[in-house]
C-alpha cells in the first residue's frame, strides 16, 4: 500500500447465494480523492459497499489504511414511524453534544435550533436524508461512503448537500467514495468514476471516461452530461 | 400491612416497572406480541412448578430457553417467518402442558398468583429484575439503532448478533418472571400495555422510556393494592389497571 493511499481494493468477489454479484474488481482510493462509482440499477454498487464496510463476506482482498475513520450512509433509510425519537437523541448515539449536532446540521444547511427537538418522523424526506449526512460527519470520518444521496431530492436539497460534501472533502485528508445511478453533477468534481456492472465496465478520471460511448456501455444508450 | 403482602407487592413493582421498560423496546422492534407468545410458551414449566411446588419462573425458564431454541433452529432450517414458527412452538407448548396441568392449577397457571411469595423468591426477583434492567438501559440505545437501520449499525461497529442475544434472553428472563404476577395468558400485557400508553403521552425516546417503567410499576403497585382490597386475583387487576391508563393516555395523545 502506497504513502497516501487510504483503500486498495484487489481482485474482490461477491457472491450473493449462488449468484456472483461483484466480479474481479481491483481499484484504488487516495487521500482527499472523490471516488464516484456508477452503474445501472442492480450493478451491484449498494452490495460493494456494504462489502467495503465488512458487512459482507467477498473473497479476494479489501485493505483499508489502518485505523481509519469510516462515515457511512445508507440508502433507502427511512425515518421510524413507530419511534419518538428526537433528532438530538439520534445524536446522542454517538454521544454529542446540542452545540456540537447544532454545528454539524448547520452544515448541511440545517441550522435552525428547533430541530433538535423535533422527531425523526416528523422531518421531511430532504431534511431527514439531510441529517443522516451531517449524522455521519459529525464524528469527523476520514472517508465518507455515500449510497446515492442526492436521489429523491430537489434541486436546492441537492445544492446544499452537494456544497456540504464539497466542504467536507476540502478538509484535509478526508476522501468520498459516491455511489450513483445516474451521471450527473456529482460526476464533474470527482477524481475518478468507476463504472460498474458486476464487472468494472471503465474507470478513470471524468475528463477522460465520461464519454458518449463508455456511457452506453452501463445505460446502453448514450447520454451526455 | 402484613409482610406477605409487602413480599408481593415489592415483587410486583419491580418485576412491572422492568417488563414496561423492556416493552418500549418491544413495541419499537415489532415484537409486541413476541412477549405474549412467550408466556405461552413457558406454560410446560408453570405446570411443573404448580404440580411440584415451586417458583412457577424456575419452571418457566428452561421451557423459554428450549422454546426460543426451537423457534431459532426452525427459522434457518425452513425460512418460514419468525412469526408462523412462534405460532407453532406456543401452540404446542400449551397442548403439552394441558396434557398435565391438574384441573384445580389450571387459574394460577394462567392469569397468575402472587399472593404465596416468600422473602427468597422476592429477593431474586429483585436482583434479576434490577440486572434485566442495568442490561437494558447498556444496550437500549444500540437496540434503538439496530431497529432503525441494521446496517447503519453494523457499520458503526454495533455487534447486530450479540445485542440481539442479550436482548432475547432479556426478554426471557422477564417473561419468566413476569409470568409469577399475570401468569402465562396474560404475560404479553405486562409488556405491551404500559409501553404503548407510554408511546401516546411521550414526545422523545427517554420520555418513552421511562414512562413506560413508571406506568409498568404503577399498573403492578396498584393492582396489588387493589387485589388486597378487593380479594380479585392480582394479575388481571395489573392488567386492567394498565389497560386503563392506555384509555387514559388516549386523550392526551401527543402527535
Amino acid at each position: 500500500m502506497t504513502q497516501d493511499s487510504i483503500l486498495e481494493v484487489k481482485n474482490l468477489e461477491v457472491f450473493l447465494g449462488k449468484e456472483k454479484v461483484l466480479d474481479d474488481l481491483s481499484f484504488q482510493l487516495k487521500k482527499k480523492e472523490i471516488l464516484v462509482i456508477l452503474g445501472p440499477n442492480g450493478a451491484g454498487k449498494t452490495v460493494l459497499l456494504r462489502t467495503l464496510l465488512g458487512l459482507l463476506p467477498f473473497k479476494g482482498k479489501i485493505s483499508w489504511k489502518k485505523g481509519i475513520k469510516v462515515g457511512y450512509v445508507p440508502e433507502g433509510l427511512a425515518a421510524p414511524q413507530n419511534l419518538p425519537l428526537t433528532v438530538k437523541e439520534f445524536f446522542g448515539f454517538k454521544g454529542f453534544s446540542s452545540q456540537a449536532i447544532f454545528k454539524s446540521l448547520k452544515q448541511v444547511g440545517m441550522g435552525d435550533s428547533s430541530l433538535l427537538e423535533k422527531r425523526l418522523e416528523a422531518l421531511s424526506f430532504g431534511q431527514f436524508k439531510r441529517m443522516l449526512i451531517a449524522w455521519a460527519l459529525i464524528d469527523n470520518p476520514q472517508v465518507l461512503l455515500l449510497d446515492e444521496p442526492l436521489i429523491g431530492l430537489d434541486i436546492h436539497g441537492r445544492e446544499t448537500i452537494y456544497d456540504s460534501l464539497v466542504k467536507f472533502w476540502q478538509k484535509e485528508d478526508q476522501a468520498i467514495i459516491l455511489v450513483s445511478h445516474e451521471v450527473g453533477e456529482v460526476c464533474k468534481k470527482a477524481d475518478q468514476i468507476l463504472a460498474l456492472n458486476k464487472k468494472i465496465l471503465f474507470s478513470g478520471p471524468p475528463e477522460k471516461v465520461v464519454t458518449a460511448r463508455n456511457l452506453a456501455k452501463i445505460y446502453g444508450y448514450s447520454v451526455s452530461l | 400491612m402484613d409482610i406477605q403482602f409487602l413480599y408481593s407487592l415489592i415483587t410486583a413493582i419491580f418485576i412491572g416497572g422492568v417488563a414496561g421498560y423492556l416493552g418500549s423496546l418491544m413495541i419499537t422492534k415489532r415484537m409486541a406480541l413476541v412477549g405474549d407468545a412467550l408466556g405461552h410458551v413457558a406454560l410446560p414449566g408453570v405446570a411443573l412448578g404448580l404440580i411440584y411446588g415451586f417458583n412457577v419462573s424456575w419452571g418457566a425458564l428452561p421451557c423459554l430457553a428450549i422454546g426460543i431454541f426451537l423457534i431459532w433452529l426452525f427459522e434457518i432450517r425452513t425460512k418460514l417467518p419468525m412469526e408462523a414458527l412462534t405460532g407453532v412452538v406456543f401452540t404446542a407448548s400449551v397442548a403439552i402442558a394441558f396434557l398435565f396441568l391438574p384441573e384445580s392449577e389450571i387459574s394460577t397457571a394462567l392469569i397468575g398468583d402472587i399472593s404465596q411469595i416468600g422473602l427468597g423468591d422476592a429477593l431474586i426477583s429483585i436482583i434479576l429484575s434490577l440486572a434485566i434492567l442495568f442490561l437494558l438501559k447498556k444496550i437500549y440505545a444500540k437496540m434503538v439503532l439496530i431497529n432503525l437501520s441494521e446496517e447503519l449499525a453494523q457499520a458503526y461497529g454495533v455487534k447486530v448478533k450479540k445485542y440481539n442475544f442479550i436482548y432475547l434472553v432479556s426478554i426471557a428472563i422477564i417473561v419468566a418472571l413476569g409470568i409469577k404476577v399475570t401468569g402465562s395468558l396474560l404475560m404479553g400485557a405486562l409488556v405491551i400495555t404500559p409501553a404503548a400508553a407510554a408511546r401516546n403521552l411521550s414526545r422523545n425516546l427517554s420520555q418513552y422510556s421511562y414512562g413506560s417503567l413508571a406506568i409498568g410499576l404503577v399498573a403492578c403497585s396498584l393492582g396489588t393494592f387493589l387485589f388486597k382490597f378487593w380479594g380479585f386475583p392480582a394479575g388481571p387487576l395489573v392488567i386492567l389497571v394498565a389497560t386503563f391508563i392506555f384509555l387514559i393516555s388516549l386523550a392526551f395523545k401527543k402527535r
